[in-house]
Parts: C-alpha cells; sequence; structure tokens
C-alpha cells in the first residue's frame, strides 16, 4: 500500500503544477492495459483474497507472481515511451531479477523481520518459509542472492508506517510519481512522452 | 430531485472522454505499482 502513496502524491503534485502553471492536464496513451488488469487479478487471488490465497500452494503462488510480473514488464516496456516508464521498467526488472535468483519470492532477511515487526506472535514466522501470505520468503543474508536487491531498506524509526521495501519498490515509487508529475505537461516542448490528450482541468 | 438531476446533467457535461481516460491512466498506475512492488509491512503475518 506504500507504494499507493507515491501514485496519489504524484496526481495531486500534477494537478497542483498544472494549476500553477495555467497548463492543460494531459493523459498519456497507454497501450495493453488489459496486462495490467490480468496481472493485477492473478496476484489478487494469489496474495490477497483470503478464499484464494490460503488455498493456493506456495508454489502456485509463486508462479502466478513470476507470470504477473512479467506480464506488467510488457506493459511497461510497450509504453516505455512515456514519461516515468523507464524508471518502471527498471525497478520492475531489478525486482523481477531478485524474485527469480530466489526461488520466486522476494528475500526479506530476519534481523529485516525483527525490525518490521517489534512483537510479532511466537512462531508467525520462520527461516527459510514464506513470510505470511505476501510475496516474501525469509532467507538469511548469507543464502540470499543479490540481497541488496532484496527488501532490505526500511522507512526511518520515527515514520508512524513500518514497512520493508527494495530498491526496484524505490524506482516504481518515482517512476509512478514521475509519469503523474508530468502530465502537466513537460518542462519544455520536446519529441519525448506522447502525451497529446490535453484536459483541462 | 429535480436539482440533484440538474446537477448531476452539469456534472456529465464537466466529463469529457479525456477525463476518464486520465482517470483509467491513474487506476492502471495503480495497479501496475501494486503488482510490480514487492514491499513488506508483515500485515499478514500470523493470520
Amino acid at each position: 500500500m506504500i507504494l499507493l502513496t507515491a501514485v496519489a502524491g504524484g496526481l495531486l503534485a500534477g494537478l497542483l503544477r498544472a494549476k500553477i502553471r495555467g497548463r492543460r492536464m494531459t493523459s498519456p496513451n497507454l497501450r495493453f492495459l488489459w496486462l495490467v488488469v490480468t496481472a493485477f487479478i492473478l496476484q489478487l487471488l494469489a496474495f490477497n483474497l483470503p478464499l484464494t490465497r490460503t488455498k493456493l500452494p506456495d508454489q502456485a503462488a509463486s508462479v502466478s507472481l513470476i507470470l504477473s510480473q512479467f506480464m506488467l514488464l510488457v506493459f511497461a516496456w510497450s509504453n516505455r515511451r512515456q514519461y516515468g516508464f523507464r524508471a518502471l521498467i527498471v525497478g520492475l526488472a531489478l525486482n523481477l531479477l531478485v524474485v527469480v535468483a530466489n526461488g520466486g519470492w522476494m528475500p526479506i532477511s530476519p534481523e529485516t523481520v525483527r525490525r518490521l515487526i517489534l512483537f510479532a506472535p511466537a512462531k508467525s514466522w520462520f527461516v527459510g518459509q514464506r513470510f505470511g501470505f505476501g510475496k516474501d520468503v525469509v532467507l538469511p543474508v548469507t543464502e540470499t542472492r543479490l540481497w541488496f536487491l532484496s527488501d532490505c531498506l526500511l522507512l526511518p524509526r520515527w515514520f508512524p508506517y513500518r514497512v520493508a521495501f527494495s530498491i526496484g519498490d524505490a524506482l516504481i515509487a518515482l517512476g509512478a510519481f514521475h509519469a503523474l508529475w508530468a502530465s502537466a505537461g513537460p518542462e519544455k516542448e520536446s519529441t519525448r512522452g506522447s502525451h497529446p490528450q490535453e484536459i483541462k482541468l | 430531485m429535480k436539482r440533484t438531476f440538474a446537477q448531476l446533467s452539469l456534472m456529465a457535461g464537466k466529463i469529457q472522454p479525456n477525463h476518464i481516460r486520465l482517470a483509467l491512466a491513474v487506476l492502471a498506475l495503480a495497479l501496475f505499482v501494486i503488482g510490480a512492488g514487492a514491499p513488506e509491512s508483515g500485515g499478514s503475518v500470523g493470520e
């Protein structure tokens, strides 16, 4: 959910920027939207809906994760000329790389888990196993391939929300913010990014 | 009732197809970040 704040923040910033500059809000022409919807449904069934995620074997959930992220990569690549999509592509590719390198799950170290959940119920997580019903697996750093791309980053302690995230996640947030920020029109007229649909708000 | 209908009609007149296109783009980006990202808050642990 933390990544959605980047979308909300980007939209607000874009609207504010358009208003201040007296520009028109533009809408990107995104291709293959059905890929995003299909990928989302796959992940909804595997990780979110209680009825399905408890019945789906871990292996099937892992395949769903890889397949859906590959579909999202195709979508992002198809729209690579849009603003922000280069960061989205790199971020997603880094996440997909570390997931594939570690058996189909995003690794998180036991140390990060202890810092993430200060008062976790006893036996609620185990090293080498999936972490809850999420996309992560608890793996020691020594057994993690490309550990620096895993969920090894944490928000500062003073921040009210605790979450572990990867470099890929940070790039995805940056790309989503930029995509919506740029909807208020480019700094200078250029050939990059095709935002032909102007909307006066 | 009549007033509400009139307000809705006015609103509908203001909504252009491009507004819907922008809303779809925002929705697509929201779904994209949910699917592409893998942040962990530990919310589903112990369920």
